[in-house]
């Protein structure tokens, strides 16, 4: 409960504009966020910048924090700054493809890939379908409870639980 | 993932699923949590952390500079405002105080008594003294055509005939 009252009297802070409970915030979530954004993208370099983006963004979004779970208020921000990511890599991907043919990009997207896959349940995650790693990603690393989930995702829980444990199945299968 | 959730996930699995087939689906998200939690994601870096924060104070300064700027504008428009409609309702007032009204200016033109009079040769005056004048002058006129002045009639008569003007002009002229 004490943690609880000191997250509410941290937001308050952010509320009137105080650097030093924004710290705070970043001290408390950026390791889960970085996680978070790590898992999805698979890039060291896109995660520190989304990461920075989520902070930067929060500045100009605390105002519509009307309490509740922060948690879930922040990982739905950082879910939508995922997206808008992939909605921009996607662009890029087409301009890209317009340019280069498919035979250099699939070359150059592969040297890329291997060289940032450092670790094996990262090179597994990336095996699973996009909509099941945010979500797998999203219970990990928010914490959420799975109504919350549901939430965010404008979903019913009996879908979330469903992809859930499908897709958590499968990335046991994955990792042997 | 906290204690509660986990304890809540036979239960939530329960709603969808049998017992058994419920038991084993929380049993399987907690083994694949599990291994989540021994393979955990890169840190952010130090430097980073770093950078976010400084970055996070010049979006704040930005935030309150141009919320400065808005709070100065809506001043100045506020007073700009207020001007503008004290300005406004002071001319107003000024030229209601100073303009004589369109009734009053009607009325200057005629006098109310002689607009009223029902004979305005007996009202008025200046048409009562003109109209003496004239009869008077009309009256030595005659007098110079019987012939029964002795003086020089024909100088007389000019001397008469501008009088007259003049009479007729002053009479014009107010």
């Amino acid at each position: 409960m004490a943690k609880r009252d000191d997250l509410a009297e941290i937001t308050s802070g952010c509320k009137r504009g105080d650097a030093g409970c924004f710290a705070k915030i970043v001290d408390m979530y950026a390791s889960r966020c970085y996680g978070y954004f790590y898992r999805l993208t698979g890039k060291r370099d896109v995660s520190d910048d989304l990461l920075s983006e989520l902070f930067v963004k929060l500045t100009e979004k605390i105002g519509s924090y009307k309490g509740g779970s922060f948690e879930g208020w922040l990982f739905r921000i950082a879910s939508n700054i995922f997206h808008d990511y992939l909605r921009g890599k996607q662009r890029r991907t087409r301009m890209l493809d317009a340019r280069k043919t498919r035979l250099e990009s699939e070359i150059t997207e592969s040297k890329v890939s291997g060289a940032e896959m450092t670790d094996r349940l990262q090179i597994q995650v990336e095996r699973l379908d996009a909509d099941t790693r945010e979500l797998i990603m999203l219970r990990f690393y928010s914490q959420l409870s799975f109504k919350e989930i549901a939430r965010i995702r404008s979903e019913p829980i009996g879908t979330t639980l469903s992809k859930l444990h499908r897709g958590l199945k499968r990335l046991r299968e994955l990792m042997g | 993932m906290n204690g509660k959730n986990q304890e809540n996930l036979r239960e939530l699995f329960g709603r969808f699923f049998e017992p058994e087939e419920a038991a084993r689906a929380a049993e399987d998200v907690r083994r694949a949590e599990q291994i989540l939690r021994e393979n955990p994601a890169p840190q952010p870096d130090e430097r980073l952390i770093a950078n976010i924060k400084f970055k996070v104070e010049e979006a704040l300064a930005a935030r309150q500079r141009a919320r400065a700027r808005w709070s100065v504008a809506y001043r100045v428009a506020v007073a700009a405002a207020v001007i503008i409609i004290v300005a406004i309702v002071g001319t107003a007032v000024f030229e209601r105080g100073t303009r004589p009204s369109r009734n009053v200016q009607i009325a200057s033109i005629i006098p109310t008594a002689l607009w009223e009079s029902q004979d305005i040769t007996a009202d008025d005056a200046d048409l009562v003294i003109l109209t003496a004048e004239v009869e008077q002058i009309e009256n030595e006129v005659l007098t110079l055509q019987r012939g029964e002045t002795k003086a020089n009639g024909e100088r007389v008569l000019v001397e008469l005939e501008t009088e007259l003007v003049e009479v007729s002009g002053d009479f014009w002229k107010g």
